[in-house]
């Protein structure tokens, strides 16, 4: 595999590739070349991808990748996932390898600058393959939430910054580093879907533009003060590929938002409104909660640039058309420690976004569902 | 089970047969003879007949029965001889024959319309959905076929209408769940955007379908076709904003009364909107519910999270205040902490925050114990903020300690909170303790990871307060390599101020022009939506740059660059305090007295709160005889009483007291003075907050 333009100066991944099991030599800081302009670093573009690469080569990428993944995990890769037509999707989807990898990137000194697998996911990303990147994006909850939460503790963690930083620098080149904005639609226009009345001649009135993601700068290095922007841009790119997602990672995804979150919310489980010292579940989760009280281990700052994307995605998981309990429960969970978080930071947007969750969460368990499309069952059947 | 047949009106018989022997026979699988007893008992043709055998099958449950029936049937071939009603209207024909055409037609085709629906409804139930799909489809091209204008008012079999809205509801839902969210998503479409004279409960549903897809699916629909975007009207652009719309549709069809109340459609909205950050938008949507659906209480509240959220404290608070009333819901947690934290931003306001801290406080218990590290801050906030306003100095410090035990209190209820943090180092330091202070602003940064500008900000600000100018630089320095180059604005300036402290006045002047290009490179080439996150509050502006330098050229009796700047600066805002107290100095300095009184009394008249200025305008009073030492008194007392720290005012009002032979009080003053130059920082401490 052929390294691209996009080159880390002082620490060169390809050529400590090459020579595997070689430690030690690695500068804890991965510094991409600041020269470097993103619109070379990365063939991002997914269409471009699929269309210039023939599926002979990307099923060869693949295979490279799991040769060289074969490498790092303690046990082998099961022969049927390389004999697969489409390795990079059973890659994608296998759970034996998800779980080896996920335990692998849990190990204490994981993210560091020498870390086999970070520099196997760095690689594997920059294949601009997009079934390998998906690979690579299914592990980001992991990256994501062991790093912000030992960001704060000093250990080496350039691994996951080189990582973080090609995602940051993918989703910059993707967008050509422009905003992404929303026009909040007004009902005094005429929408495609509805008619006014008044005929507004003044349909020139400004709409609300709402910024959903501001304008993205290049990075080559993770600035402190920029960390949770860049986490946060991976998290929308995460967003943008979620639905071809396997429901593990995004469990994954909301363990970490429990931990972030670092507040209990068990409280919530009746939803949002609680009276004052009234809710009968949340006494037995009171009594429950007292027992392991102390310091939070994890508890992140949540500016809203990452508090947003990470929303985003626990709206989908909760109310997603992938319908799975366990997802469903773990971001039951997320959404109340989140919730709670809201309240203790008194955050008002992130209380109206949690608290409409829950809500919503309540109202799904409530209702009864009627199926409107069933025809009406009569004893009498008119002709 | 009876199955009756109504005939046209012409034919005035009607039909009734008893299902037992037919059912009978299906479940003997004959499904030939039960059809050909249908067929004579009801004088039905062999579709008619399978058709409703389907339908009984499909209603006893039977779903693999009735898909075996109605397999039977060649239904394409029966769409096919389907014909368009629109066209075959010969105009000045009599209305009477063309009804029962019509009639005629459509019953055909309500039956095998119905047939198809009930293949797919029993498709679904065995999970084929994407065979149940292609058939709701063929029902689609049929009835648009068979309408080319769209399903008209009148003149529709109210029978064949109910089966278009059931498959048209059904189409993408059947999408949905075989995982196919494209073909879902240009379904929703079709079903919104056609006419198929649907009934609003049912559009609705299909609307708020559409809108949860868009929200929630994390698939991107695209703009719609160009087909149906209409000249002049709003295209929704992206899956957010379709979203938006459609849940804003819904919920004026509420208030509208076409349909019922559905309490998730709010949430849903509340989720979207949010997310934007435009709560404001929320708060019209939440004005605009009718009265009796949310209690006023719950209203008043939501209503004030949206204001809050969207900067308009003001109107919050006022919510906060009738939701909050002894009559309404006085102990409500949320508005509770939300009401206090509003109040302990503004110290006019603190007086009251503290009131409702300390309900908050009251009522953390149960469940809601875990509040009261929430409520134990904002008791501590406010009271540090209404001591900034407090008219004698015991009720002063008395506030001020009290709001660091309540901070320390909170603290070790609330460890992992990092605003907590910050915010006590900030009490400390205003309250010049300045190691508590070095170490909570350390701290500070481990937590957070060094990831919040103001971290720094504060470290840099204890150590300069603590003269100690290097170490400050040095961690401005690490601040600088940790910012991107648009946040690096005030960190400049701090940089530049260390300089001057420093007496390193060539290098100040150097980070001031730095400083003064990045500031003009941002304004060229930031537009109003590219503003950088981290310093939307704090923005360094060029007025700032230029009064800086000017006031550093002046301090340097380098009067023509410092008039130059001046210039610069009054060119940006014409009339500021600031200029003009340069201004002052410079005719102070150079023996214009007269001058210099008047520019610092302008400056007074622009800012009657701007101290600086106060004391200067003492400063000059107290040289010229003992008739003017009351005045020049009684305003450093006034500077003292906004600004308690400031040491330049308690130098001056010593020499007061000193000319007027309070040797005593003189010595306070001259020791307060010196006590806090010890401990100044460069720039306030309350500007970081």
């Amino acid at each position: 595999m052929s390294r691209h333009q996009g080159s880390i100066t002082s620490v060169d991944w390809s050529m400590v590739k090459s020579s595997l099991g070689l430690t030690g030599q690695v500068t804890s800081d991965a510094t991409l070349d600041e020269t470097t302009k993103p619109e070379t670093t990365v063939n991002s573009d997914p269409s471009t991808a699929t269309h210039d690469t023939p599926v002979l080569d990307s099923s060869t990428k693949a295979q490279t990748a799991i040769q060289a993944l074969s490498l790092i995990l303690p046990a082998s890769v099961p022969p049927p996932i390389s004999s697969h037509d489409n390795p990079a999707f059973s890659l994608l989807h296998d759970p034996e390898i998800a779980s080896q990898i996920s335990s692998l990137l849990r190990q204490p000194n994981s993210g560091a600058g020498d870390n086999h697998l970070c520099r196997w996911l760095y690689d594997t990303f920059q294949s601009s393959d997009s079934g390998l990147q998906l690979v690579v994006l299914k592990f980001l909850p992991i990256i994501a939430g062991i790093y912000l939460s030992r960001v704060t503790q000093r250990k080496p963690l350039a691994g996951f910054e080189a990582v973080l930083l090609a995602l940051y620098a993918h989703e910059t080149t993707s967008r050509n580093g422009q905003s992404v904005t929303v026009s909040i639609p007004d009902l005094s226009h005429s929408s495609i879907y509805h008619e006014t009345k008044l005929n507004t001649k003044n349909s020139a009135t400004e709409l609300n533009l709402a910024v959903i993601s501001a304008s993205l700068e290049p990075h080559g290095t993770v600035r402190s003060t920029r960390r949770a922007r860049i986490v946060g841009v991976a998290l929308e790119l995460y967003y943008s590929k979620i639905s071809q997602m396997p429901a593990v990672s995004k469990i994954d995804f909301c363990e970490f938002c429990v931990v972030w979150a670092g507040q209990d919310g068990d409280m919530y489980k009746d939803g949002p409104d609680i009276e004052n010292g009234r809710s009968e579940a949340s006494k037995v989760a009171n009594g429950e909660a007292a027992e392991e009280k102390g310091p939070k281990e994890g508890r992140i700052p949540l500016p809203w640039e990452l508090l947003q994307p990470v929303l985003r995605i626990l709206g989908h998981c909760l109310m997603g058309p992938t319908k799975s309990k366990e997802l469903h429960e773990a971001a039951c969970a997320a959404c109340r420690s989140l919730y709670a978080r809201a309240l203790h930071d008194v955050n008002t947007k992130a209380i109206l976004a949690t608290g409409s969750l829950l809500r919503l969460c309540k109202i799904g368990l409530e209702s009864d569902h009627v199926d409107h499309t069933e025809i009406i069952m009569t004893n009498i059947i008119n002709l | 089970m009876t199955v009756t047949q109504r005939l046209d009106k012409s034919a005035q018989m009607a039909v009734c047969m008893k299902t037992n022997e037919l059912e009978a026979k299906l479940d003997e699988g004959n499904i030939q003879e039960a059809e050909s007893s249908l067929r004579e008992g009801l004088s039905l043709n062999f579709e008619e007949a399978r058709a409703l055998l389907g339908r009984l099958e499909y209603q006893r449950g039977n779903v693999e029965g009735a898909l075996r029936v109605f397999d039977g049937i060649d239904l394409q071939a029966a769409i096919q001889r389907l014909q368009p009603l629109g066209e075959k209207q010969p105009p000045k024909k009599g209305r009477a024959r063309t009804e029962s055409q019509h009639a005629i037609s459509q019953h055909a085709a309500s039956l095998v319309l119905e047939a198809i629906y009930l293949k797919a409804k029993s498709l679904q139930k065995l999970g084929r959905l994407t065979d149940a799909a292609h058939e709701c489809k063929s029902v689609l091209d049929a009835v648009e076929k068979i309408f080319c204008d769209g399903i008209p008012d009148v003149l529709v079999d109210s029978k064949l209408q109910e089966t278009v809205s059931h498959v048209v509801e059904v189409f993408p839902e059947l999408w949905k769940q075989a995982g196919c969210y494209h073909e879902a998503m240009s379904a929703y479409r079709r079903a919104l955007l056609s006419q198929w004279n649907l009934d609003n409960d049912c559009c609705a549903r299909i609307q708020k379908g559409f809108a949860v897809f868009l929200l929630y699916s994390g698939v991107e629909a695209g703009p719609p076709s160009l087909a149906v975007q209409i000249d002049g009207s709003y295209v929704p652009k992206n899956n957010l904003e379709e979203a938006i719309l459609l849940l804003m549709i819904l919920m004026r069809k509420f208030y509208l009364g076409k349909i019922k109340w559905d309490p998730s459609v709010i949430e849903h909205l509340t989720f979207a909107l949010s997310l934007c950050s435009q709560t404001s938008v929320l708060a019209k949507q939440l004005e605009e519910v009718m009265p009796g659906v949310f209690h006023r209480v719950d209203r008043w509240k939501n209503l004030a999270l949206c204001y809050s959220g969207a900067g308009q404290n003001k109107i919050a608070l006022n919510l906060l205040r009738k939701s909050l009333h002894k009559h309404e819901k006085p102990d409500d947690l949320v508005s509770l902490l939300l009401a206090a934290k509003i109040c302990s931003e503004d110290a006019l306001l603190a007086a009251e925050g503290v009131e409702y801290a300390q309900r908050a406080i009251t009522n953390a218990q149960g469940v809601n114990e875990h509040f009261k590290g929430v409520g134990l801050r904002m008791l501590g906030l406010c009271m540090g903020k209404k001591a900034k306003v407090s008219s004698s100095d015991f009720e002063r410090s008395r506030l001020q300690s009290d709001s660091l035990k309540l901070l320390d209190e909170a603290i070790s209820l609330e460890c992992g909170n990092s605003d907590l943090i910050f915010e006590l180092g900030v009490q400390y330091a205003e309250h010049r303790n300045l190691n508590a202070a070095l170490q909570y602003a350390k701290q500070f940064i481990d937590a957070t990871g060094g990831s919040i500008l103001r971290g720094w900000r504060l470290l840099a600000l204890v150590l300069s307060a603590q003269q100690r100018f290097s170490e400050a630089e040095v961690v401005t320095d690490a601040a600088l390599d940790e910012t991107a180059k648009w946040e690096q604005g005030p960190l400049l300036r701090m940089k530049a101020k260390l300089k001057i402290s420093q007496s390193l006045h060539m290098e100040a002047i150097e980070t001031y022009r730095y400083l003064l290009a990045l500031v003009q490179a941002q304004r060229k080439s930031f537009g109003p939506l590219r503003s950088p996150p981290q310093v939307e509050d704090d923005k360094i502006n060029e007025f700032q740059v230029w009064h800086g330098l000017a006031t550093l050229y002046s301090s340097l009796s380098h009067w023509n660059d410092a008039e130059i700047c001046l210039e610069k600066a009054r060119a940006l805002i014409a009339y500021s305090a600031e200029t003009l107290h340069t201004e002052g100095v410079m005719c102070q300095a150079r023996g214009q007295i007269q001058e210099a009184l008047s520019a610092y009394i302008n400056a007074l008249l622009l800012e009657p709160r701007y101290v600086p200025c106060k004391i200067l305008i003492g400063a000059v009073l107290s040289k010229m005889g003992p008739s003017a030492l009351p005045v020049a008194r009684s305003l450093l007392s006034d500077a003292l009483r906004i600004e308690p720290t400031n040491r330049m005012a308690w130098y001056y009002l010593g020499l007061i007291h000193r000319d007027d032979g309070r040797i005593a009080d003189a010595a306070d003053c001259f020791q307060a003075a010196s006590m806090l130059e010890e401990s100044d920082p460069i720039e306030t401490f309350s500007s970081i907050l």
